[in-house]
Parts: C-alpha cells; structure tokens; sequence
C-alpha cells in the first residue's frame, strides 16, 4: 500500500489481485528448486575444493572422461524440472491475459508522460504523470483508477505517441501499451487499498514520473462512482458542469446548433440539417454502407475533424470538414464531455446559461449505464 | 612485375600451408559471408512479408505503378552479367590474360548497364513524386487542390473524396493514369478504411520497402562492380596467374548472389497483382 | 558405471624449455606503424585488449554514474535527461564495444592459431580490417555520445528512438551498425581459420573446448550480426527520413522492430557468454589437473547453445503485444536452451572431482563464474516462465540477472582469461597475492551490487528509473556501496597488470603447466608462432596422464603455495608421461 513506509520490504510483497495470489505460488516454487539447484552446485564445489585442493607431494589424478549416465541423468533431471515451470506458467498466464467476457471495460490511454483513464459512463480521471506535463485542466483532475473489490475489471489500452507500460506491482500485471493498436488485460481486484501504478517500459525523459495510483474501493461505491455519486477518484468529476459547460460554450461559438437541432426544436418549422446528438453517446449509430458504428470519444472526435468519414445513414455528407482546424484538443475534450451529457430533452438553446452536473435533480431519468461504450475502429 | 616471375612463392600466402588450403580457405570464407549477406537482406524479406500479408490491397496498387519494364531489362543484364562473370573464372583458369580482363569488362558494363537503368528508373518515380512522405501527400493531394484551389486550409486527411465529374476532369499527359488519379479513382465515393479502398498511407509503407530494398541492392551492385574493376587492375598488371583464379572465383560467388538476391526481389516488388499503369 | 575410456598415447620425453628468444612478436619489428598495419593475429589481439579496456573504463564511468544517482529516490547527482543518457551509454558501450569482442577479438585473435597450431588466422588482413571497423563505429558512438548522448536505451524502441527523441540517435545507431561488421567479421575468420588450418592431428574431436566455444560463438556473430545491422538501417531511416517500417501512423507496426531487434539480440547474449565458457573449461582442466568430465557433452552443447539459441527471442515480448500462442511456444523453447547450459555446469563441477587443486587468480575467477553464473542462470527460469515474466519484466529482477551473466559469467570468465593468459600474451607474471585478492573483491563487490536488485525487482521497482518509491531506497544504496567495491576490485588488474609488464618476472613458455598447443611456443610467442609444424596426438587435457598435445611430458605445475610460478623455468617432473588406467568413476 502506498504509504511511504520506509522500512525494510516485506518478504512477500503486497499481494492485491487474484493474480498475485496466483503468482506468488509459482514464483516461490521456481525459487525453492533453483535455490536448491544453486546451493547443490555451491556445495558440490566447495567440497571439492576443501577437500580436493593440491597436498604436498607427487601428484596424482584419475584420468576419468565422463559417464553417459550422469549426462542422461542431469540432462533430463533440470528439463523435466523445467518443464513444470513451463506447465504451471502457462496455466497462470492463460488467466492473466484473458479476461471474462463479462468483465466491464475501462479504457486508459498513455501518453508522455501521464495516463488517463475514461470510463464507460464517462468520468474521466488522470491517474499519475508527470504534473509539469500537464493542462492546468489535468492536474485538477488527477486522481487514481478506481477499480471494484472481487469484480473483474477488463482494461484496455492505447498508447498516443510512443510504447509504454501499465504496470501494477500489487496485481502482479504488466502490459505494454502500444500506439495505433488496443491491447487489453483485466484485473480483480482482492484488496481495498491504493497501489502503485509504473510506467514499465521506457518512454523518455519523464519515464519515472509517469507513476499513479490504482484505488480498490468496496464494489457498491464502485458502482456508485459510476453513476456519478461520489468522488470515489479522488478528483472533481470532470463529467459534471465544469468541463461540460465548456464544451456547450464551443458548441455554442461554433454554431453546431444551426445544423444539430434538439428535439426541441423539431415541429417548430425548422428542418434539421444534422443527426440530433442527444442520447448519442454510447448507442449504436447505422452508417451509410450498411455498418453499425458505437457512438464512443473516438467516433466523436472523428466526426468533428473528419466528418467524412462516416456518414450516418439517411443523412448528406454535408458537414464541413474544416471544423478541425477551429478546435484544440481541449476544446475537443470539452465538446465531447458535453456531448456525452447530452440526454434527451436537455439540449439548450441559446438562451440558457449554464449546464446542470451529471446527475443533478434536473434530470428527468436515470441516465442509461453503457456497458461499453467504445468500439474499435 | 611481369607474369612469369610469379610462381607458387608470391601467390601462395605466408600462413598458408599449400595452395589448395588458401583457395579451399577463401572460398569458404566468400560462402561464410554470403550467409551473412543473405541473413542481413532477410530481414527486409521477412518485414515486407508481414506487411503484404496485412495489406495485400495497397502492395499490389503501389506494385502495379512501379516500371516493370525497367525492371525486366535489368533481369537481363544482371543474368548475363552472372554468364560473362563465370566464362571470367574460365579464363583465369586457362592463364588466358586478355580474355580474362575482356569478359571482366563485359560484367563491369552490364552491371553499370542495370546501375545506369536503376538510376533511370529513381529519377523518373521521383518526378512522378511516387516517393513516400511528404512529397507522396502532396502530390495525393494534389488533384484536389487544383479543384479547389481558393480552399488553402483543407487538411489532407480531412479532405473529401472526388466526385465522377472531378475525375473526368482532371486529365494527364498522354492519357495514361498517374498513380495518384488511380488512387483517387478507386477511393472515390468510399469511406476511407472500407473494402475495395487503398490507402495511401500503406501505399507509402510499400514505397518504403521499394525504395530501400532496391537501393541496398544497388548498393550492393556498386561494391560488387568495385571489386571487378579490382579484378580488372589485377589482371592487367599480371597478378591473376593460373594458381590465382580463385580471387575471380571469389568475387564471382559475391557476384551471383548479389543476382540471385535481385532474382527474388523484382517478382516480389514489381509483379503483385494485375498491371494497371504504365 | 560407464565411462568412456581412451586411448593412453604413446608420448615422448619432455622437450628442454625452449630459449626464450630476444625476438617475439611484440619487439620484432617497433614503431608505430608496424602497429598500425599489423596483420599479426597476436598484435591485433592486442590492439583490441587495450580499445576494449579503454571502452569498458567508459562504460564503468556510466555505470558509476549511474548507481550514484540512485542514492536517493529522486535522483542524487543528475537531472532525468542526464540519467536517461548514462543507462543508454552503460549499456551501449558496455554491449557493443566491450562484451561482444571482449573474449573474441582479444583471446579468439590471438589464440585460436596457436591452439590449433597454425602460424595466423586464415584472413589476417581482414583481422586487421576488424579493428579498424570496431574502432571507426566506437568513433561514431563516441561522437554520439560527446554531442549530447542518447536517451533512448540500449535497446533504441521506436517510434521514441525514430520519432521522439531528440539525443543524438543517429551516430549512435550508426555507430553500432558499424562495429557489428568487425564482429561479422571476426566470426567469419575464426571459423574459416577452424575449418581450414588446424595442422595435422588436430581432429575435431581434440580441438580444445575454447575452440569449441569460439567455433559456436563465430556461428552466432555470422549469422545473427546482418539481421540487427538491417534492422538498425530500418531504424535510421525511419528517423532521418521521418516515414519508415514501423511507423504506425502509416500503418506500421513498432513490435515488428522488437522482433528483429531481438532475433540478434538474444544470440547476442550467446556470443557474449559461450567464449566465457571456453575459457572456464581451459582453466578449470588445468588448475584441477584433470580432463574435462565429458568432453562431447561441453562440445556439443556450446552448439546446442549457439542453434536453439535463435529460436527463443520472443522471450523478451511475453507482454510487448505477440499472440498467446507465440508466448507458449517461446517459453517452451527458452526451457530448451537452458538444458545445455545446466549440462556445462554439472560437468565442471566434475572435473573437480578428484583433481588436485590449486587457486592461483585464474582458478579464483573460475570458481566466482561458476557460482555467479549459476544464480545467473537460475534466474532467468523465472523470466523464461510466463507466468512470473509479466510480473518481473522490466524491472529490476531482469537488470539483476543480466548483470548476473554478463558480469559475474562473462567478465570474470574474461578476467580469468586475462589472468591465464597474460604470461603467453606478455611473457610476464603478475603478482599473486594481488590478484587474488582482487578476484576476491570483485566477488563481494558484486554479491553486494546485484543481489538487493533481486528484491528491488520483486517488489516491482522498475527499470531505467531515477525516481522510485521511498520503501525502495535502503536497497538501492546497498548495490550502490556494493558498485563502489567492485568498482575499486576493478582497477586492482589495471594496476597490478600494468606493473607486471614493467616489474613483473619473465615468465616461463608453460608457468602453469598447461597442456594446450600455445603453452608449447615461448612466453611470448614468435612473429610465425611455431618453428616447426606441431603434430597433435592426443587430446586436450590429458593431465592425470601428465602430456601434452603433442605427447611430450609436461613440467611440474605450481603449487598451493607457490608465489611466483614464473620461477618454474625447466621440467623438473618426472620424465615422460605417467601412464595409468583410466579409472571407473564410482
């Protein structure tokens, strides 16, 4: 557990996942026999050292060349040992790498020099990093990934410029994290506690300091967490007014609400021009060419800077592709926050000032909980 | 130093034993490095294998815009090249001077005939900007731009596809299909990333292999014709007496692999797929 | 039980102890050029051991740098570029221009004629071309390292290496591109040389087990070096010419270069560690006074070593992205290769049994390889295993058994190598009770470096780290204070070796009563090795017999306490050989 104990390791280190309890096991069983094997070479040589070393006088030595036995002998012996390394190790890494097909999905994205987290309902947290790395926006929101006690989690992981590593000494899990490809790996957690998340595999100048925190919370405020009660992160919600509210800010300059009409407005003599973006985030959106695509960051984002892409079925390629140049990635960030706020019946006019936070009385229904709300493209 | 004063003292090496052990030793030591040459070329094989199984599409549009022709001619050469190179070694082994440096002139000038071919066959791809990066995107982007010429800002990757009228407007020279219309023609109307497009980034990645594989190749020809123009020299002055033809020999092993590497490049860069272009 | 038994060769009186001659290949000829354009194998030996001991003071520096920095959690005495730069240099220099021609290019020129009984290598000039090569490459890295350095690892990951990072990558890669042909061509050499010029009686089944190893570690340098060379081209032009192969942003992929980096990579290791094992099996035969236990068995597992050992490279990628079934079938084949290894051990070990032994500095560093090795071997079972790899790959525990290997194997095993072999290279002895002594520090200095970065790795500290975890720092200043000791045990050979060219006594052609064919030319050798053409009766370590390999009588060995073996000068043993039975091991 993280908490600056400077005092000599434990002999067994913390163990906070069913894969350290895996692990541990193994790794013991392979140090019982080489230590055996290691302390039987030791004593073989220091005996024959003491009692073999040059004594005054002629001489004399056996001339003995070898024995077929003894080679067969310690031939098999150390492989057949080796291979019940090689069996037990199997069986632990098939668990390691394959999670449940069940398990929910988190998505963490490394970056030099910080990790990000995004959850299926969309809280965002940056789990460590280097802080001089940093928006002002991200070192608010600095936190740790909070995962559930006893419940599988499945992560998955893209990397935005070079390889990293998402290591967690506790669970016993490493993974590298790769640009341009998702891997994934899972967890579950057995331990209630914060624990130390490496960078594992190196990545530039601040390679130590993109370290963070995993935080095992009980599985009700897990889920409590995920509908947007509580800071169990340890950092504002950025799904609440403060990111959202700028993003509606730049709907607004950019006038995505000509063409992006809400419901509201619909019967009033105004024909859309666009899909209606509320309720989006999360649904499966039907494209033109017959594909279905989940409407996830990554599908948003897409359509903002390359709306040509895809086109939503039954609509115009009529959206103007320039409008990547008019934004930054954080205002990218934030117009995807507010998107994903969008519920239905709560896109505002011009006329409205603020935006309600996630999960303040002003909704009128629970918001839908999304499995997993990104795809691979 | 005239021929007739070499005999086995000058040829023979001073830490060799016999003349049958020095050429046995060189020859192998000439084998011993084509392994290494082999190995070193294996790895771009081996790469270029990857990536043409994951995007068989793009491989085979990029190879269908390569000069075959040029390529087919430089077969030629390189093979005779191999022929005349080995009626050298006959040469040598006959002591036969004169003979020995002719077709050691005649190799020399079929590999500078496929140097001279290859280079050819750089300049023209460079002005038809069929080179990876930056020039390669331009030119992709080109058509567009002159379409649209008042829209300066518009992004390569966020640039819609042409319209058939676009198309048809946009004529080149002799009415032979540049690579980036017949690119542009076959992403017209699609989703970038659906079936039946090509994209112009693993377009480039092809390149890449084109690019640096032939040019380590020819590399390889440089060296290969240093080492003959070697030969040359040493025949002229005498020093490839009958005991010495294994330094043909030698050179000669070099000189057939670094054919039979190119053996295996050009179907593997030049013959993917059906031929479009050019 | 069964043993083998061979045949007692019939043998010849000893020889009278040649006269050293005033004239040997170091005084032969003098001035700098004839050392410049030397195609004598020994003077190129030479002019290897002094560039490579120079390399390897570069690269202790780093490593000081290094561990220094690590005396606190957030970094003592550099800033994070700085460290990221002294880990790359430490493990460039360390690599390339140390370990991977340290036994080859010092011991392999220079011994592989004479032991097999030639007068040079089969290519001498292509030797000299070698040093040439490696110096003019070590140039380049040098150059890299003086403009800024680079901080990317030693194992230059793109797309960092390619696309991110802003060191001096290019001189560097290219440097190392270049010193990969002088161990392309060293390899090439010593096997031709191998195949082609043993002189008569030399059988394959009597060639020394250095040549064995030589042979071995030649095949891997030929044929491992062209793929990392065209591997590291990709890498170059990927960064200079800003697209490449694996660029994933035109649909490249970054692991393809971990799987052709590590196609070399991990024979690499075999290169750097198999000659070391040749060594072992010199020294360890001559200071037990017994032949190897089982010839074949050390033989054919240095092959063993050298082909499976380019079938397991994925072992480094158990959690860099390969398929599932990749993994298994890498691991399964890693167990493979660590038969033949565990093979070696056990039967050095038994050539102890019985001998008669004695531990002048060779057999000290003999002894420290063997258990060193062990436990470097050991741990890599835990690396090999996947279940235990994802959590200890990349930290500590890997840092700790590579350094097990490469230091406590290799470097003590070249150590010992030096020590056997200075009388032959020099025709001077050193001092014994020094070197023992350093071979002693070197040992403590070592345990105390290394083994706290076995706990370190447990305990998930991560590798290429100047920040870490408080709880982590009592052990790193541990290996910290062991790297100032083996630090200090270091500069111990650099003085007393040097002294001994200048104070040391002349030594005898044969001080340690040694049976191999170089022992049986002056200390040191002639410009042509041997005056007349060695024929080789028997086989390599016929001590119990008491011959060499030409049949003649060997001289009395030195003793336990012997101070200064030099003074052996003249068989004074028995005269001839002492024939016995071949006794049954019980």
């Amino acid at each position: 557990m993280l908490d600056g104990n400077r005092g000599p390791l434990p002999a067994i280190a913390e163990r906070a996942s069913v894969m350290a309890d895996l692990f541990e096991p193994l790794f013991w069983y392979i140090t019982a026999w080489t230590t055996a094997g290691f302390l039987l070479v030791c004593a073989l040589l220091t005996w024959c050292c003491v009692a073999y070393r040059r004594k005054p006088g002629r001489i004399s030595t056996p001339r003995i060349l070898g024995s077929h036995r003894l080679e067969l002998f310690w031939t098999v012996t150390p492989l057949l040992v080796f291979l019940t390394f090689y069996a037990w190790g199997v069986y632990v890494y098939d668990y390691a790498v394959h999670p449940p097909a069940d398990a929910p999905e988190v998505y963490v994205i490394g970056k030099q020099w910080m990790w990000k987290a995004q959850y299926p309902n969309g809280q965002r947290v940056i789990i460590g990093g280097n802080p001089k790395n940093m928006t002002e926006e991200d070192r608010q929101n600095i936190g740790a990934l909070v995962l559930p006690l006893n419940r599988p989690v499945k992560v998955t992981f893209i990397s935005e410029d070079v390889i990293h590593d998402f290591g967690v000494p506790a669970f016993r899990q490493k993974i590298d994290v790769i640009p341009g490809r998702y891997v994934s790996t899972w967890y579950q957690p057995t331990k209630l506690g914060e624990f130390h998340v490496f960078c594992d595999q190196y990545c530039g100048a601040w390679h130590s300091l993109m370290v963070g925190k995993i935080k095992v919370v009980p599985a009700a405020e897990f889920d409590a967490f995920l509908e947007g009660k509580g800071g169990a992160q340890g950092s504002p919600n950025p799904v609440d007014g403060s990111l959202a509210d700028k993003g509606w800010k730049h709907f607004q300059r950019l006038e995505c609400q000509s063409c992006h009409m809400p419901n509201a407005a619909i019967g009033t003599g105004k024909h859309p021009r666009a899909p209606n973006l509320e309720g989006l985030f999360g649904r499966d959106v039907p494209i033109r060419g017959g594909t279905t695509i989940r409407a996830d960051e990554q599908y948003l984002r897409d359509s903002i800077v390359n709306p040509g892409k895809h086109i939503v079925e039954g609509w115009e390629r009529a959206m103007p592709g320039n409008y990547g140049t008019m934004v930054s990635e954080e205002d990218l960030n934030a117009l995807i926050a507010y998107i994903k706020w969008l519920r239905p019946g709560t896109q505002l006019g011009p006329n409205n000032n603020s935006v309600a936070p996630y999960g303040a009385p002003r909704e009128t229904k629970a918001p839908e909980t999304n499995k997993s709300p990104g795809g691979k493209q | 130093m005239s021929a007739s004063t070499h005999g086995h003292g000058t040829v023979l090496k001073h830490h060799f034993d016999n003349l049958e052990q020095q050429h046995s030793a060189e020859r192998l030591g000439m084998w011993f490095f084509l392994v290494t040459e082999v190995l070193f070329f294996s790895g771009m094989f081996v790469a270029y294998t990857v990536y043409r199984n994951w995007y068989p599409g793009e491989f085979a549009f990029a190879s269908s815009h390569l000069i075959w022709w040029i390529a087919a001619i430089n077969t030629g050469l390189l093979i005779t090249s191999s022929l005349t190179m080995t009626l050298a070694i006959r040469s040598a082994q006959l002591g036969d001077k004169a003979g020995l440096i002719r077709r050691l002139l005649l190799t020399f000038a079929l590999g500078g005939g496929f140097m001279g071919f290859k280079a050819l066959e750089y300049t023209t791809d460079y002005h038809e900007r069929f080179v990876p990066g930056e020039v390669f995107r331009t030119e992709y982007a080109r058509p567009l731009a002159e379409l649209t010429a008042d829209d300066a800002r518009r992004k390569y990757e966020g640039r819609p596809v042409l319209t058939a009228q676009e198309v048809k407007d946009y004529q080149f020279k002799g009415g032979q299909e540049h690579w980036s219309q017949d690119l542009a023609t076959r992403n017209y109307g699609k989703t970038p990333g659906a079936e039946g497009t090509v994209s112009p980034e693993r377009v480039q990645l092809f390149l890449m292999f084109y690019y640096i594989m032939t040019g380590i190749h020819g590399v390889h020809i440089i060296v290969g014709l240093g080492c003959i123009l070697w030969l040359v020299c040493e025949a002229w002055r005498g020093a490839i007496p009958r005991e010495a033809y294994s330094k043909v020999e030698v050179i000669s092993l070099y000189w057939h692999l670094v054919d039979m590497i190119w053996l295996f490049l050009m179907p593997l860069l030049y013959l993917i797929g059906t031929r479009g272009g050019h | 039980m069964s043993i083998v038994i061979g045949d007692t060769p019939r043998t010849a009186p000893p020889p009278p102890e040649p006269e050293t001659p005033r004239r040997s290949y170091l005084n032969e000829t003098s001035g700098f050029w004839s050392w410049a354009l030397t195609v004598d194998h020994k003077r190129i030996g030479i002019l290897y051991l002094v560039s490579i001991t120079f390399f390897f003071l570069v690269g202790g520096i780093a490593a000081g740098l290094v561990r220094a920095n690590l005396l606190t959690p957030n970094g003592a005495i550099l800033t994070e570029d700085q460290y990221n730069k002294a880990f790359t240099a430490h493990g460039v220099v360390m690599l390339f221009l140390f370990l991977i021609p340290s036994i080859p290019a010092v011991f392999g020129n220079f011994l592989v004629p004479l032991m097999i009984g030639a007068k040079d290598l089969a290519f001498p000039k292509l030797n000299l071309a070698s040093w040439y090569v490696y110096m003019i490459g070590a140039a380049f890295m040098v150059w890299g390292l003086l403009s800024g350095g680079i901080d990317t690892g030693w194992t230059l990951y793109p797309p960092y290496s390619s696309r991110f990072s802003h060191s001096s990558v290019a001189p560097g890669v290219f440097g190392v591109f270049i010193t990969g042909f002088s161990s392309i061509m060293t390899g090439l050499n010593i096997m031709v040389t191998v195949h082609k010029m043993r002189a008569p009686g030399m059988t394959w089944g009597r060639l020394p087990l250095f040549i064995w190893a030589m042979y071995a570690t030649s095949f891997i340098q030929l044929l491992g070096t062209p793929v990392v060379a065209i591997t590291l081209l990709l890498l170059l032009v990927e960064r200079l010419a800003g697209v490449g192969i694996f660029d994933p942003s035109i649909g490249g992929d970054p692991v393809l270069y971990q799987h052709l980096f590590w196609f070399y990579s991990h024979p690499a290791v075999y290169i750097m560690i198999v000659p070391g094992m040749g060594v072992v099996s010199e020294v360890l035969t001559c200071f037990s006074r017994k032949n190897i236990f089982g010839y074949k068995a050390v033989a054919w597992s240095s092959v063993g070593i050298a082909v499976v050992g380019f079938l397991v490279w994925a072992h480094h990628m158990f959690v860099a992205g390969i398929s599932y079934y990749s993994a298994l079938l890498f691991s399964f084949l890693t167990m493979l290769v660590a038969v033949p290894s565990a093979i070696k051990v056990f039967n050095w070990v038994a050539t102890l049994y019985r001998g008669s032994i004695t531990f002048q500095a060779p057999m000290m560093f003999t002894l420290a390889f063997l258990v060193l090795f062990t436990v470097g071997g050991v741990t890599g079972m835990f690396l090999a295993t996947m279940g235990t790899d994802i959590h200890l790959h990349d930290t500590y525990f890997v840092v700790a058994h590579f350094h097990f290997v490469m230091v406590g194997g290799m470097v003590l095993a070249y150590l010992a190598g030096i020590h056997f072999w200075w009388p032959k290279m020099t025709g001077r002895m050193y001092s014994d009770f020094w070197s023992k002594t350093s071979a002693t520090v070197i040992f403590v200095g070592f345990f105390f470096t290394f083994v706290p970065q076995f706990v370190l790795g447990y305990h998930g500290m991560p590798r290429r780290y100047p920040n870490y975890p408080e709880e982590f720092q009592v052990y790193n200043v541990l290996s910290t204070a062991g790297a100032s000791i083996l630090g200090v045990g270091y500069l111990m050979p650099a003085v007393y070796l040097t002294l001994s060219l200048f104070f040391g006594p002349k030594a005898s052609a044969n001080p340690w009563s040694a049976t191999g064919l170089e022992w049986q030319v002056p200390s040191p050798p002639t410009v042509f090795n041997f005056e007349y053409l060695p024929i080789t009766v028997c086989g390599p370590y016929e001590y119990a017999i008491g011959v060499d390999q030409m049949g003649r009588g060997l001289p009395e060995p030195p003793g336990a306490g012997d101070d200064n073996p030099a003074a052996k000068v003249g068989p004074t043993g028995p005269i001839g050989a002492r024939p016995k039975e071949t006794e049954v091991v019980g």
